[in-house]
């Protein structure tokens, strides 16, 4: 008994000792060499959504960052690898994932995290060690802009190259009062950041422009639309769907034909997947065209469909390849400053901004704004499925 | 005809029992796949005390063995022999797969715990449940898939169905509910009427009594893993006719079958089928009537409320400790 | 496998003395010298351990891991008191968590622009979980077993339905919702914030202050344990009925249980919040909830260095298992020492080892004569290792449907050699361990993110059948 309560002093007092210590000791830890070796093979980690029920999304990121290393490499000179590492859906888990790319001296530059959270939770970690990480997918207008006054949740290690929901949100918002004239329209998120952004935007505008908007949510344990589609009257012209999973899109709108409810489905980026959301007569907005659609972009998806047989992809797919592109192309600039020996962190960190892709995937060309990390002029394009269950582009949307 | 105010009135009055009258229709059509998972956990319980957690894995690959038979009938638009068909293979391949894939289960990761402490073959139940939903992604993908049923005889199983004035029931739903009440009915009758039936009810009162007089209790156990499995595997169908199909699927659905089993009374097979209805309901008319953000803190705070006035389900027995 | 007998469970409890008194060998030797050292030993060696690391390796994701870690021991000290000691089925614990994760970020963040020095919000966030779990505990009072599980797991989800909808209560916006509360401040010590990362990379004095709250709460648990409450919790554990008729209030030591795992929660939550500097809503859900469990149970319920080792085995298993070429390191370790309890005499094991290697290299060099295409792709991860690998393993250079026909073969064979006995259990092993080694490197390996958790969930059922209590837990009968 003695002995345990001396034990337990001494454990006490150093648990104390340890925090107080620790609050003086704030000297900075050890080296850090930071540099890709031009001559070898340059791997840049993709955070992402590996595993979970989101599992798809990053999965189709890696698998085109990959087709991108393998196609746009060997033109820039050098041989680049992609790795990726899961962050899930949780932010904490993704600043843990950061941690260990900070931490690898070899990563230069960072695809992700896909999240919106996961890219406010890391950004700053990436930020002070000098890594710029570029996400093919994280579109929460906060992360670059000041939203309600706060400052932006990202810092200036972080680049997207897709537009945000601000811009989506006004553009489908500006198209559903304008061109479709809709006079109701039932706004659903999914309970999480994209989606409550983007239904947020879309209902702001519309309501300030006159239209009647009722909101419900579907909370992470709905597996059936048929209470929400109850709630929404006959009269509804428009059923806004801002969500991730294509199929729940699908899911929803066949409840509504099934109820004898006439809105149409009016879904995002993250509902375009001409494989499962297929329901005629429902729009699909997207950050770039369709790339099967012409013979420029037809290139691309029979080299990934020759990668991965048998499998489908979504549309956050793509975005990852031009993401990829514009890393590689960093990457490469970095090594050509310094007589392609290596390149480092910094000198990386400071060109990502100037990278212009002559040909992206979407076509046309691409470069970052010069105020914000966003894509110059991004862009949303408008797609309508056709009865066949196609996606027909209609167009640019707004100006 | 009356005069317009009152018309108004009774055109929102009419609309507001429409409301009504569907979202019963929506809950019992949530309820009876609820009660078909609900079914397995319940029966499982009854027999071994167990939580069989791998159950909603089961459901899954219920599901995903109907859309294989769907694929390899050439699809949901242009079957090479009659949709109908398609349909009762689906679900009869279901079943049976299932039914093999439980039996697995209860062989290698629960019977070599059955006298251990009881939260052991709950790990192993969940280690299982990881293993097959992820054996799943790394076999078939993380995409959600559907079965297309829209694209179905041309959208008959939504379109067409029972219309009465403005209430549509439509033929999917009265497809779930039936064959969910048909499997339930025969489950009824084997549990009531036969002699496995009446193993299965003695090894549920008291495994060792029932050891002693001459019930080969790993036979009733093998046979309730039969039954409750592919009860999940028709479920798994029946769900994803009019919902989708993706590998971590049966974690939610085995959660929502969990939940049923525990308010009908675990262990109790009719218990498990009113719990499974109960819950549809309230998840229902809570979404409907109160709020579809804040369902899940209705949803739950009801649910709380319910066992704190019946501590034992609708229909579970109070649970008496003997020493 | 089944030991257990047939009929009567009191057999199986002589038994089991029966079988730890002839317990011989290595593993006997461990437990031996295990009881014979004290307690506070083995935990100094393992904080100075602990301590160690940013000293050993400059690496700050190690050490960040080290910190998760930490933070995943505390928890599972906590789960441990409710789950292992009350034997109360709490699964509402994470939500807990999550409580003093986002009291500590409302407290400290520019949610509502409060800075309460954390010498202060530590011990009311702690109290506030504790009371928490009185409340949440309450049903204990008329509920049992699954029926409180179940009831717990629903406060979790009314938990997590009023942070994700937290940005509109009343119209005020107490989580900031979906969203998340970022910004959140770090540790403080009279005035001087504790910096987390230096240049983005982890600040390892938080790994010491996460080190510092497991020594207290490690010991003070174990002085709890031992106490009469201590005492009485295994009673109520063991039988309540019997515990009431002894005059035990069971109803408080319910609480008491509960308060005790929730204040716990509460207090590691805070040190999550303020290293990541924000908390969300998916970060308590029900697939953490499972980890913790997962933990305690795998290192055995109701001990304390069951809880850690627990804690320690899954968080670095599931963290190493992210890169190919650490991956496969504990793919064949786990591998050989799953083969341990399967054998049980090392002339065996040796010889299935040699029997192995050698079958792989006769089947390697077959199937490059005929054709080498089989042979020629490359491992995943690639290293020395992998290149080594690649001339016993084959390795085709595209796989088809070889891919998935391979997995299934491998399961059967697996489950295969697990019924079979005797001799030819032995010759099965051969080819099977091969299969494995291939279905390692071409389906396994390429996809370690998925195949995490696939090994997690194997490794969880082959621990629990081999040893139901738990890899520290002490063997004991529930008796129904």
């Amino acid at each position: 008994m003695k002995k345990s309560v001396v034990t337990l002093g001494i454990a006490v007092g150093a648990a104390l000792a340890a925090v107080a210590g620790a609050s003086a000791n704030s000297s900075a830890p050890a080296r850090q060499t930071s540099g890709a070796s031009c001559a070898k093979t340059i791997t840049i980690p993709l955070l992402s959504v590996l595993t979970g029920p989101a599992a798809f999304l990053g999965n189709d990121q890696l698998s085109w960052a990959k087709l991108a290393a393998k196609q746009e490499g060997p033109k820039l000179g050098h041989t680049f690898n992609i790795v990726g590492v899961d962050t899930q859906l949780d932010p904490a888990i993704a600043a843990t994932a950061a941690q260990k790319v900070i931490a690898n001296g070899s990563y230069v530059v960072v695809i992700g995290p896909a999240t919106s959270g996961g890219s406010a939770a890391t950004s700053k970690a990436f930020f002070d060690a000098k890594v710029a990480h570029i996400s093919p997918s994280a579109t929460n207008a906060a992360l670059t802009k000041s939203v309600g006054g706060k400052a932006p949740t990202a810092t200036a290690a972080f680049y997207r190259v897709v537009a945000d929901d601000s811009v989506q949100g006004t553009r489908d918002a500006q198209y559903i009062a304008g061109t479709l004239k809709a006079k109701k329209v039932a706004i659903i998120d999914a309970q999480e950041p994209y989606s409550v952004g983007l239904a947020d935007i879309v209902g702001t505008y519309l309501k300030a422009n006159g239209v009647t908007v009722q909101r419900e949510s579907v909370t992470n344990n709905t597996t059936d639309f048929s209470a929400i589609v109850n709630k929404i009257s006959k009269d509804t012209d428009v059923v806004f769907t801002p969500w991730q999973v294509a199929s729940n899109a699908q899911v929803l709108g066949v409840t509504l034909r099934e109820a004898g409810k006439a809105a149409v489905v009016f879904g995002t980026d993250g509902t375009d997947d001409p494989s499962s959301f297929k329901l005629a007569g429902s729009f699909v907005s997207n950050f770039g065209p369709d790339i099967s659609a012409d013979a420029a972009g037809k290139v691309y998806v029979d080299a990934w469909n020759k990668d991965n047989p048998g499998k489908t992809f979504s549309a956050f797919g793509p975005p990852a390849y031009l993401a990829a592109q514009v890393a590689m192309q960093a990457i490469t600039k970095a090594c050509k400053t310094n007589q392609n020996t290596y390149a480092t962190r910094a000198s990386v960190f400071s060109l990502v901004r100037n990278v212009k892709v002559a040909n992206p995937i979407y076509g046309g060309a691409f470069r970052f704004s010069t105020k914000t990390h966003d894509p110059l002029n991004g862009s949303f394009w408008l797609f309508q499925i056709g009865s066949d269950g196609k996606y027909k582009q209609i167009g640019k949307l707004g100006s | 005809m009356v005069p317009g105010c009152s018309a108004a009135r009774d055109h929102t009055f009419l609309l507001l029992v429409d409301q009504f009258i569907q979202t019963i229709v929506d809950s019992v059509t949530l309820g009876s796949v609820y009660a078909l998972i609900a079914l397995g956990y319940s029966m499982v319980y009854g027999i071994l005390k167990l939580l069989p957690f791998a159950h909603g894995d089961v459901f899954m690959v219920g599901s995903f063995i109907g859309l294989g038979v769907l694929k390899a009938f050439g699809g949901a638009a242009n079957p090479t022999i009659s949709i109908w068909l398609v349909l009762v293979l689906m679900a009869l391949a279901a079943m049976a797969g299932c039914a093999v894939l439980g039996v697995a289960v209860e062989r290698f990761a629960y019977r070599p715990l059955r006298n251990a402490p009881r939260i052991a073959p709950l790990i192993s139940a969940l280690g299982t449940s990881f293993f097959i939903a992820y054996s799943m992604q790394l076999l078939f993908g993380a995409n959600h898939r559907t079965y297309d049923t829209f694209t179905m005889a041309g959208g008959k199983l939504f379109l067409s169905g029972i219309t009465w004035g403005p209430l549509h029931v439509s033929l999917v739903r009265i497809i779930v509910v039936v064959v969910a009440v048909v499997m339930m009915v025969v489950l009824w009758l084997l549990v009531s009427r036969t002699r496995m039936g009446k193993a299965m009810r003695a090894t549920s009162f008291d495994r060792e009594a029932a050891m002693m007089m001459g019930v080969d209790v790993d036979k009733v156990i093998v046979f309730t893993f039969v039954l409750g499995s592919a009860l999940a595997g028709i479920g798994g169908v029946l769900f994803s006719l009019r919902t989708d199909v993706y590998s971590q699927m049966g974690f939610l659905a085995g959660l929502s079958g969990f939940t049923a089993a525990v308010i009908g009374g675990i262990g109790s097979v009719p218990g498990a089928m009113l719990g499974g209805y109960l819950l549809g309901l309230v998840e229902t008319v809570t979404q409907t009537y109160i709020s579809t953000g804040w369902s899940n803190l209705f949803i739950f705070s009801i649910l709380v409320a319910f066992m704190l006035i019946r501590p034992s389900g609708i229909l579970g027995k109070a649970e008496i400790k003997k020493v | 496998m089944s030991s257990g007998p047939r009929i009567g469970k009191d057999e199986w409890v002589a038994r089991e003395g029966e079988q730890r008194e002839r317990r011989s060998g290595l593993l006997g030797g461990i437990a031996r010298a295990q009881a014979r050292t004290p307690w506070w030993a083995f935990l100094a060696v393992f904080v100075v351990l602990a301590c160690l690391v940013p000293v050993v390796t400059s690496d700050s994701y190690i050490q960040r891991v080290a910190f998760d870690t930490t933070i995943f021991m505390l928890l599972a000290l906590g789960l441990n008191v409710v789950v292992g000691w009350g034997g109360l089925l709490d699964l509402g614990y994470v939500a807990f968590f999550g409580f003093g994760a986002y009291l500590y970020a409302i407290l400290g963040s520019s949610q509502f622009d409060i800075h309460v020095p954390t010498i202060v919000v530590i011990p009311v966030v702690t109290l506030a979980g504790a009371l928490l779990g009185l409340v949440v505990g309450l049903p204990s009072w008329r509920l049992v077993g699954d029926y409180l599980a179940i009831v717990t797991l629903f406060a979790l989800q009314i938990f997590r339905s009023v942070i994700t909808n937290g940005h509109d209560i009343f119209g005020s916006n107490v989580t900031n919702g979906v969203n998340g509360i970022l910004k959140v401040d770090p540790l403080s010590w009279f005035g001087h914030a504790l910096p987390v990362s230096h240049r983005g990379l982890f600040n390892p004095d938080y790994l010491y202050v996460a080190i510092g709250f497991f020594v207290v709460i490690y010991v003070a648990l174990r002085f709890v344990n031992a106490s009469r409450t201590g005492r009485a919790w295994r009673a109520l554990r063991e039988d309540p009925l019997a515990a009431t008729s002894m005059g035990m209030p069971i109803d408080w030591l319910k609480l008491m249980a509960f308060a005790f795992g929730a204040g716990i929660a509460a207090l590691t939550g805070t040190l999550t919040a303020s290293v990541n500097a924000a908390v969300f809503p998916d970060n308590f859900d029900v697939p953490q909830l499972i980890t913790i469990y997962a933990m305690v149970i795998l290192g055995g319920a109701g001990s304390q260095a069951g809880a850690i080792v627990g804690a320690v085995v899954v968080n670095v298993m599931l963290e190493s298992l992210r890169s190919p070429d650490n991956s496969r390191w504990v793919f064949y370790i786990a591998v050989l020492l799953l083969l341990l309890p399967v054998l049980r005499s090392a002339r065996k094991y040796l010889l299935l080892v040699a029997a192995t290697v050698a079958f792989g290299f006769a089947v390697h060099a077959i199937a490059g004569a005929i054709d080498p295409a089989w042979t020629r792709g490359t491992t995943p991860g690639g290293g020395a290792v992998g290149r080594a690998i690649a001339h016993w393993a084959i390795v085709p250079q595209s796989l088809g449907s070889t891919r998935e026909a391979s997995y299934v073969l491998l399961i059967a064979a697996v489950l295969a050699v697990v019924t079979i006995r005797g001799r030819w259990k032995l010759v099965a092993l051969v080819p099977t361990l091969y299969l494995a080694s291939f279905v390692w490197e071409n389906v396994l390996g390429p996809q370690p993110e998925i195949t995490r958790y696939i090994l997690l969930g194997a490794i969880l059922v082959g621990v629990m059948t081999t040893r139901p209590a738990g890899i520290l837990g002490e063997r004991r009968v529930e008796i129904v």
